[in-house]
């Protein structure tokens, strides 16, 4: 922890040092240069360099806190240190590019240092023309006009809604994009189909594997309404259908909304015995949004979110005694095997990121304030409406030179016992992130 | 006889009064087309300077299509690098490569920060989104009052200063619809970009609302070009480093 900040203070002080510079008058400017700035090659290497020094209050009752560290505890107050970058690089060769996003970190905590690295996208493209491209690799498709939540984006791995503009690792796919544009209200019309294989080497998190999938969106923008019909069908998951929209109100008003009906959905329920019940049924998986935007540069944006694939408050409340009476028998007798089920279901699908049925989220953030250029506190909150808990998140954010950013935010879940939030593992957690951009 | 001096005094008339005989929706039009050709791409360079000198820079590749369609690719400081933004009329959009998805934004933010909002940076024909409702004929200039023709135009009024000779602004004043200034836009450097655009390369800001701060707009490599309607799309937005 200690090498990660002193680090971390030396690259602050490094950039920040760098970034002073001489009031001028009146600046002037070379159009030759800039001309000179934009020169096209046909090669780009990009991305950043991170740290991230991590501090959480751990709740040793909690049944996460459990599960997760029952075989290595490591006690009330848990440090931990990343240092790592993402990089990025391209290449152009007539009508045929490649892009490739690589992430390597290397986190230090109770464990000591471990590290990884992760190929997030890594695909080629052909682009005979603006109406058409074909890609092949690993990509993200991003379906969905949700900020925290997209019930529709059938195939891709689900966004963090504590961090939902964090990049995301891709599946391995083929890919098409057909886009016509008209004249009159229709003003837009795009199809992206997508072939997505699940084998035992490839995507085999995505579902069950030996099949090959498809999906298909329809894109039109009419009546100035971003409008997606959306399309997922394959032996690796049950088929699904869904549907989008996004349109601005007002200059200062958009709205949005997402609807997903899931076929053949595998309802579970989860006995206090730790049995788990399954039954097949279609359900429904909504959200609708708005983003506002006030007079005085303050952004709020809101969402209701119905998740269908949920399970009932109950079913967690017998998860969370099965995990505290498998966690008894380990410290016990050392005998592990009451966790297997557990673990199982999370192989499965099942996650402890937003388990239950309805979600509030609302995110206030001030562009600005106090004169302050480049300097964005933000405030964000999702309430579990099934159990009444919630969680806070203050934040800044603060760009003071070029290619520098700065996050400092806290995490802080709040609720009852044997509630979503406030069983969480942690009971406040802080986090301050460097980034530099080359 | 009677009959000729008439149209003798007419044909005097028309003569002596040309500039009063131009009416402020014309004017408008002409400012438009001297400042860009209808289908064409450039480069700008945005610079924010903070009252203690310091600046952040941006360098974006912009591509413009008829009065209502603009799409613009970041292509400095690397932190910005492949953010793409679109305006298709009142719609626009803002695509992050780390976000991966285009995301519906309003014309009073802003994707830089300072003085700068998104309808600066996309600005549209001015004949597209306001109507001239009053003509000041000034020493050397026309002041035109600026009404927009819906309520989601960013600025409610513009005063715009036009130079009589040039037909070209030399400053617009943003104002809000009780009359609140926002921010004042200065024009200066006339450069000639080759094949008959000459036009100023550079557009100053300030504003009441940022004392102290002031935001420039660089043009750069303004030049004539055919580009389909397909590159103004959502899809698209991923993709317009292509055009480059």
């Amino acid at each position: 922890m200690k090498t990660g900040v002193v680090l971390l203070c030396a690259l602050v002080v490094a950039a920040l040092s760098c970034g002073v510079s001489i009031a001028e008058e009146t600046p002037t400017f070379d159009l030759s240069e800039i001309e000179k700035e934009v020169e096209k090659r046909p090669y780009a290497f990009g991305g950043f360099l991170q740290a991230q020094p991590t501090v959480s209050g751990l709740d040793r009752d909690s049944p996460l806190y459990k599960l997760k560290f029952y075989d290595n505890e490591p006690g009330g107050t848990l440090e931990q240190s990343d240092l790592g970058a993402r990089l990025e690089g391209a290449l152009h060769y007539g009508d045929l590019s490649a892009f490739a996003r690589l992430d390597s970190f290397l986190t230090h905590d109770h464990e000591g240092w471990h590290g990884k690295m992760t190929l997030m996208e890594g695909y080629v493209s052909y682009k005979p023309g603006p109406h058409m491209a074909v890609e092949a690799g690993k990509r993200v498709t991003k379906w969905g006009k949700g900020y925290a939540w997209n019930p529709v984006s059938f195939v891709d791995r689900p966004k963090d809604p504590e961090d939902p503009e964090e990049a995301l690792e891709g599946y391995y796919v083929a890919a098409g994009d057909f886009i016509r544009s008209f004249d009159g209200p229709l003003q837009t019309l795009a199809f992206t189909p997508v072939i997505l294989p699940v084998y035992e080497d490839i995507n085999d998190e995505f579902g069950q594997t030996g099949h090959v999938n498809v999906a298909a969106k329809l894109y039109a923008l009419i009546w100035d309404t971003d409008l997606d019909l959306l399309f997922f069908t394959g032996a690796s998951r049950t088929t699904r259908w869904g549907f989008d929209f996004s349109k601005n109100l007002l200059s200062n008003l958009e709205i949005h909304g997402e609807a997903a009906w899931i076929q053949d959905f595998e309802e579970k329920t989860f006995l206090a015995n730790g049995q788990v019940l399954s039954d097949e049924s279609d359900v429904w998986s909504t959200l609708v949004g708005m983003r506002y935007l006030t007079e005085t540069d303050l952004t709020a944006i809101f969402e209701y979110y119905h998740n269908g694939e949920g399970v009932d408050p109950g079913d967690v409340k017998n998860l969370y005694s099965y995990i505290g009476r498998a966690y008894d028998a380990y410290k016990q007798t050392g005998d592990r095997s009451l966790f297997g089920p557990i673990n199982r279901l999370t192989k499965e699908g099942f996650t402890w990121r937003n388990p239950l049925r309805d979600y509030l989220y609302l995110r206030l953030s001030q562009k600005e304030p106090f004169d302050i250029l480049y300097f964005t506190p933000a405030f964000t909150t999702m309430v579990c409406l099934n159990d009444g808990s919630f969680n806070l998140i203050p934040e800044l954010n603060y760009s003071p030179i070029t290619n520098l950013e700065l996050r400092l935010r806290g995490i802080i879940p709040v609720g009852g016992d044997q509630t979503e939030y406030g069983e969480k593992q942690q009971d406040w957690r802080a986090e301050f992130r460097l980034r530099y951009f080359f | 006889m009677t009959k000729t001096l008439f149209f003798i005094l007419l044909a005097l008339l028309a003569l002596t009064t040309p500039a009063y005989a131009l009416d402020g929706n014309e004017i408008l039009a002409r400012v438009d087309k001297n400042l860009a050709p209808d289908s064409y791409e450039m480069y700008r360079k945005l610079v924010n300077v903070e009252p203690d000198g310091s600046k952040k820079e941006f360098i974006l590749f912009t591509v413009k299509k008829g009065r209502d369609k603009i799409a613009g690719l970041f292509i400095s400081p690397a932190s910005d690098k492949g953010r793409t933004t679109l305006r298709l009329g009142e719609n626009m959009w803002l695509y992050i490569p780390n976000v991966g998805k285009p995301v519906r934004i309003t014309s009073l933010q802003s994707v830089v920060g300072g003085v700068f909002n998104n309808s600066d940076i996309m600005q549209l024909d001015y004949a597209e989104e306001y109507d001239v409702t009053r003509v000041e004929d000034l020493d050397k200039e026309h002041l035109l009052h600026l009404k927009a023709k819906t309520r989601t135009v960013a600025y409610d009024q513009l005063r715009m200063w036009v130079d009589k000779e040039k037909i070209l602004p030399t400053k617009i004043e943003c104002l809000t619809e009780a009359g609140m200034l926002i921010k004042t836009l200065y024009f200066k450097d006339m450069k000639d970009f080759g094949d008959g655009i000459i036009r100023p390369a550079v557009m100053e800001t300030d504003s009441p609302l940022y004392k102290g701060y002031r935001s420039y707009m660089i043009f750069a490599k303004i030049q004539a070009r055919e580009i389909p309607d397909e590159a103004f799309t959502l899809n698209f937005m991923s993709r317009l480093e292509s055009l480059r």
